[in-house]
């Protein structure tokens, strides 16, 4: 099962099999979309969790096969940004040798200066379960905490703040209880996104 | 015994890793059978369904044996 996020105003295609194999392709038994808004509830305007229940032939992919996703915001003279989509739950790990826990999440900034808004945006895609999770970010050394609670299919962005006491940020990391969806997100001035992209399991 | 669990759900697959159902998770827990052959794995893989599993085994009062190693 895959997740990622949708805002209004972008064009956004995800690619349900990996590397546009046509053969394939026919191997999907099933597919199922959900959105949910940022409450939990069934889709509105705004920001949505976007679910992909995927289902293949287990012959030919006993794994959760990857899912790419196209991002672009329509008018936009940008180009588009091309990101993994979240692998939320399930695929057998252990049978591709990841039984590593994947709750602990972290992502590096790049050396030059940050420009524009960042945030991490994370959903919850349980059923029942309430997700707590902790957002730290990295100041050269200089460590920020947020925490944060969501209630079953809701979502938020937890905005970064770019420099701290003259120190610029270089990482960040996600802490939860469980599995949750999450990306960071980048933003120019403008409010259009510059940067999509999932974090990355701390211990392998 | 009857639970607070929508007996609907019973089809619908709980845990993708171990392609465990709801159906089969409220039967091991009323025969005491808890986790079944083959699903012991159930909540420790991606841990994305760790939280439902939780919430589903206490419902189904069944100790969860989930965050023990």
């Amino acid at each position: 099962m895959s997740a990622t996020f949708h805002e209004v105003g972008y064009a956004h295609l995800v690619e349900l099999v990996h590397q546009r194999d046509r053969a394939a392709r026919r191997r999907l038994h099933s597919v199922r979309l959900s959105a949910y808004a940022g409450d939990g509830g069934t889709c509105r305007h705004g920001r949505l969790l976007v679910v992909f229940d995927a289902r293949y032939d287990a012959r030919v992919f006993p794994y959760r096969p990857h899912h790419y996703g196209y991002l672009h915001r329509r008018d936009s003279a940008s180009p588009p940004l091309y990101y993994a989509v979240n692998a939320t739950l399930g695929g057998v790990p252990d049978r591709i040798g990841a039984g590593a826990i994947n709750n602990f999440e972290t992502y590096l900034f790049l050396d030059r200066a940050i420009s524009g808004h960042h945030a991490v945006a994370v959903g919850n895609l349980s059923r029942f379960a309430s997700g707590q999770a902790e957002v730290m970010s990295y100041y050269d050394g200089i460590r920020h905490v947020e925490t944060l609670e969501l209630a079953p299919k809701a979502h938020t962005e937890i905005a970064l703040t770019s420099e701290r006491n003259g120190h610029r940020l270089r990482r960040v990391e996600l802490k939860a209880l469980f599995r949750l969806a999450s990306y960071v997100v980048g933003r120019r001035a403008s409010g259009e996104l510059a940067l999509f992209d999932h974090m990355f399991t701390y211990f392998k | 015994m009857t639970t607070p669990l929508d007996a609907t759900l019973d089809p619908e697959i709980l845990c993708y890793c171990t392609l465990l159902t709801f159906g089969e998770l409220r039967a091991a827990c009323a025969a005491g059978t808890w986790p079944p052959p083959g699903k012991e794995q159930t909540g420790r893989l991606c841990t994305g369904c760790q939280g439902d599993l939780q919430y589903c085994l206490r419902l189904l009062g069944a100790r969860s044996g989930v965050l023990t190693p």
